[in-house]
């Protein structure tokens, strides 16, 4: 099975448990409807990241880039006062994010570590100036997406997403997929090579394998789920923004995927409720809250050696 | 672009290269020995910068001030790598990563409430101030002047340590195989933290000599910490040499693209960097 | 395993009643909800944190005016991250139900909130962000202004400059919004009495890399210089003006940000700099040196222009609820009562326009001996066209 520890079984249970009764219980208050939304949307994101940072080994800063892109595709592409189908024009935006990134990874794969990194950092401030310079496409100011795409399907429709809990669901849903999706390929021979190329890139060439392409189509694949995680962030509230593709929203992203437990994937999904619960608690608690996370974290990296993940792992795995 | 202006900004791009190369060799100097990559570097520059108007406003003598503010930062990165760093050596990289991160969210937190959030500014040291006629209707600051001799004199005294003496023999091999280093009874512990508490220095000072050419602001760490890297990653990470040169590079190329092509010149220095990764994926002077 | 679970029914619960909704007309007597979404980290803390502190201190000495409400306020730290914006909006509008939001000091952060709350139950008064849309294309009945359009402090300093003879013009800003609308703004006055822009440059924001600009603008030559900046960037580019021999060369001109908050900083360096702006510290009004006064009594130092947007905001708010007598339950009144007020202002009195932007004077100032000192008045009621409003 795709979910081979008991901790990884017992969290993701738990956790889609809690998540589907949410919108029940909450239903009168939109604004944590909505907050929960923008974790779970986060959660996709920071799960994309985890993929490439933690198995395929690619550690990318420009992670934001896609992110800020999903959202940016579908206002370029749809038309101002209509509503589109959310199906038909989420597969185009996540067409043209696959495609974008296999420019991208074409280009930047070419170098590793701390180069690569600040190659992917560079490649997604210059599409963030490109965004933020730009006057038809909004410049600073961003853009907004006045009506919200209907969600039928051959004709019949079960989601109205200007309803919180309805757009909750979506995003519920997108959890789910990303998480199925990546865990199917990792449990694939394709996936197992990834890994391989990753633990011992000579031996893996050595054994036959074009390292370079099962590196771009995994940076593809991991590059649009960010894009499917970033289109849903920018209809949740219905804005876009060139901020929204800074090195900043990638660094956190990074930082969200290492606490919960680099590579573990379900442990993204800890690390941002992790994070985003701490900065709740901590922004509502102080002025002063960044003095709180910034120690919050530092306690975390020395005290958790494997991250959360990791922690309950030591905890639940006998 | 008249012989004169282009005379002109090509000393603007140096001098401005020379400054940022004393930024970035703190963190190619860590990294090269260490393995370390410190995202808290631009933390330092800032710390540098506030201290040197803290105390300034309670000296009254940029000299005293700027020698106080390196002493303490130094004992800051002692602080710093004898409590944090040094319990993540064996640690994984991106474990590192995030700890500097931490330290970044605690830095801007503690200056917010040390020292307020308000701009405030540096007076140029008056034996310094002044300028020196130049062109028609500009002359040049003098103090930017002795900006870019004490960043080539730092220079100079870096490659000076780090190839003449035996602190710097140790470095570099340290740098090549920290084991053997061990082995031969040298106590890497220390050499580490001295490095450490070097960079952080490199860092703050760079902070303290930029202080009366710039406003000092909550964030200037970050929007330093950038540039840093284009610069460290041009270079080739842990080559000082490269440092100096790519930091030289991204200041006088930064220059010319602001005055020929003010609204792409942020994008230039990008292309520039991912057109060198592209020829030497290692950057220009790769251990 | 029972500690998570206890953990876990007390995280639900608590989350349950915090969701819990307490829908309460705000009549007489009842707390008055304010929202503050301002930056209070990060290089606009002070902007954020002036406006914040100018606000209370308007709510404070006017409490007779509320009618026996209480005020209750909430802030949240924007950060000037235009991804939290719609968020925290929500919150204010949502979870705590805020009468009022105040906010923010970023244009992307306000345009953020303006798609969460316009047209919303509640009334959005922006204490800073000059961003032209908020009071143009996406202008409401609900969204209020205490401080500036981008056009506003700009526009007469073309006048200004084609006073003192200057025929020719170099200007310079920062590619973004504000920077570009300033800009805009300047040369439309400008050029009209036949003025001539010889180089407009738009640096990348918010690059403070100026030195080559500056060394440009000696080999230009023109006669005299418009910018906008402010804050960090103001400092930097007047110290560095200075540093190059231009100041007293080729005279400096700008929108007020320049000088805001920033002369300690600037020293002499900013001697002889003139500005536009809706206010200067030491305007000759009674209420300005009141306001001054109580904000150095309230706060240890004297105010800026960014803490008299805030207390306006307050002003506005006090005035509107004392003429309502203490009842905003309907929201049509609230925004009726707001649109017809005249702020008795630090800066002057003023009214709002029909896109409820302030219409306000604008003062040219010249920095003398660390002051802006009023030297005229360089347009009298200025108001925004507001191009694109449909209110």
């Amino acid at each position: 099975m795709i979910f081979e520890k008991r901790t990884e079984r017992i969290f993701l249970t738990i956790f889609f448990l809690i998540a589907l009764c949410i919108p029940l219980f909450l239903e009168e208050n939109s604004f944590f409807v909505g907050k929960i939304t923008t974790v779970l949307i986060l959660a996709v994101f920071v799960m994309s990241l985890d993929f490439l940072v933690g198995r395929v080994g690619l550690v990318t800063l420009g992670h934001a880039l896609f992110y800020g892109l999903g959202g940016y595709l579908f206002v370029i592409l749809t038309p101002e006062y209509e509503a589109v189908n959310f199906w038909i024009y989420a597969f185009y935006v996540l067409g043209i994010s696959a495609l974008v990134a296999l420019i991208v990874g074409v280009v930047v794969l070419r170098t590793s570590g701390i180069y690569f990194i600040m190659i992917t950092l560079a490649i997604s401030q210059m599409a963030y100036y490109f965004f933020f310079d730009s006057l038809e496409f909004g410049g600073n100011d961003g853009l907004f997406i006045f009506m919200k795409p209907e969600t039928s399907i051959l004709g019949v429709n079960f989601l109205n997403l200007d309803n919180p809990s309805h757009f909750y669901y979506l995003a519920l849903l997108a959890v789910l997929i990303t998480l199925l999706v990546i865990k199917i390929i990792l449990r694939s021979r394709f996936g197992r090579i990834v890994e391989a190329s990753r633990l011992n890139p000579e031996r893996t060439e050595a054994l036959g394998y074009n390292i370079f392409a099962f590196r771009l189509i995994s940076y593809v694949i991991g590059s649009t789920l960010a894009a499917y995680a970033g289109l849903l962030f920018a209809l949740q509230y219905g804005y876009v923004n060139p901020q929204f593709m800074t090195w900043e929203v990638s660094g956190t992203a990074l930082v969200m995927a290492i606490l919960g437990g680099m590579g573990t994937i379900y442990g993204a999904i800890l690390g941002t409720i992790t994070y985003e619960g701490l900065l709740y608690l901590f922004e509502h608690m102080s002025e002063d809250w960044m003095l709180f996370m910034g120690g919050a974290i530092i306690l975390m990296v020395l005290l958790l050696r494997k991250g959360l993940a990791g922690y309950l792992e030591k905890l639940l795995e006998k | 672009m008249s012989t004169e202006l282009f005379f002109v900004q090509l000393i603007n791009g140096i001098q401005y290269g020379l400054l940022l190369f004393l930024i970035a060799s703190g963190l190619t100097l860590v990294f090269g020995v260490m393995g370390i990559l410190n995202l808290a570097h631009g933390s330092m520059y800032m710390v540098g910068a506030y201290l040197v108007w803290y105390f300034v406003a309670v000296t009254g003598s940029f000299t005293v001030a700027a020698m106080l503010s390196a002493v303490v930062a130094l004992g800051l990165g002692i602080l710093i790598e004898r409590l944090l760093i040094q319990r993540l050596y064996n640690r994984n990289h991106l474990d590192q990563v995030l700890l500097t991160i931490g330290m970044i969210f605690v830095f801007n937190s503690l200056q917010s409430i040390l020292w307020g959030n308000d701009p405030y500014g540096v007076a140029v040291p008056d034996a310094l101030s002044g300028a020196v006629p130049f062109t028609d209707n500009s002359s040049y600051p003098i103090y930017r002047i002795f900006a870019a001799l004490i960043c080539i004199a730092i220079a100079v005294a870096l490659y000076f340590v780090v190839s003449k003496t035996r602190l710097g023999m140790l470095i570099r091999a340290g740098e090549s195989n920290r084991e053997m280093v061990e082995a031969l009874g040298v106590n890497i512990k220390s050499l580490y933290t001295i490095v450490f508490a070097i960079g952080v220095m490199l860092a703050a000072v760079s902070g303290i000599i930029a202080a009366p050419m710039r406003s000092i602001v909550p964030g200037m760490g970050e929007s330093v910490l950038i540039t840093c890297f284009v610069v460290v990653v041009i270079g080739g990470m842990g080559s000082i040499k490269g440092a100096f040169v790519g930091a030289l590079l991204v200041g006088i190329i930064s220059t010319f693209a602001a005055v020929l092509m003010p609204t792409m010149s942020n994008m230039i220095i990008y292309i520039f960097m991912i057109l060198v990764l592209l020829v030497k994926p290692q950057g220009l002077f790769a251990k | 395993m029972s500690r998570i679970k206890s953990l876990a029914g007390a995280v639900l619960a608590t989350t349950l009643t915090a969701g819990l909704s307490t829908s309460v007309l705000a009549a007489a007597g009842d707390p008055v909800k304010i929202g503050i979404m301002l930056p209070f980290s990060g290089i606009y803390a002070q902007l954020g944190e002036a406006g914040r502190d100018g606000l209370k201190l308007a709510l404070k000495q006017q409490a007779e005016q509320l009618h026996g409400s209480e005020v209750e306020y909430i802030e949240l730290d924007t950060e000037a991250k235009p991804s939290r914006a719609p968020e925290l909006a929500s919150s204010l509008l949502n979870q705590h139900e805020a009468d009022f939001v105040i906010g923010p000091v970023h244009s992307g952060v306000a345009m953020g909130m303006i798609k969460m709350l316009r047209g919303k139950d509640t009334i959005m008064i922006i204490p800073n962000a000059g961003a032209a849309a908020a009071t143009g294309p996406l202008c409401a009945p609900n969204i209020f202004r205490t401080s500036f359009s981008s056009w506003q402090p700009s526009y007469p300093m073309g006048q200004v400059a084609l006073d003192k003879g200057y025929q020719k013009v170099y200007a310079i800003s920062w590619n973004y919004g504000m920077g570009r609308e300033s800009l805009d703004a300047f040369e439309e006055s400008f050029t009209a009495g036949g003025g001539e822009i010889v180089e407009k440059v738009l640096l990348p924001f918010p690059s403070t890399n100026f030195q080559p600009h500056i060394s440009d603008i000696a080999a230009t030559n023109p006669d005299a210089v418009f910018t906008f900046f402010a804050g960090g960037g103001a400092i930097k580019f007047v110290k560095d003006y200075d540093a190059m021999g231009l100041r007293g060369k080729i005279p400096l001109l700008g929108s007020g940000f320049l000088t805001e908050g920033t002369l300690q900083a600037q020293g002499d360096a900013a001697e002889g700099v003139m500005t536009g702006l809706h206010y200067a510290e030491q305007l000759d009004v009674p209420k300005n040196q009141e306001f001054r006064e109580a904000f150095n009594t309230e706060y240890g130092h004297y105010p800026d222009i960014y803490a008299v947007q805030g207390y306006d905001a307050g002003q506005a708010i006090a005035s509107t609820i004392n003429q309502l007598e203490g009842n905003i339950s309907d929201k049509q009144a609230v925004i009726n009562t707001m649109e017809k007020l005249t702020i008795d202002s630090p800066r002057g009195e003023f009214t709002f326009s029909k896109a409820h932007n302030p219409i306000q004077n604008i003062y040219l100032r010249e920095v003398k001996d660390g002051v802006n000192v009023v030297q005229s008045v360089a347009a009298e009621a200025l108001e925004d066209p507001a191009r694109g409003c449909k209110l």
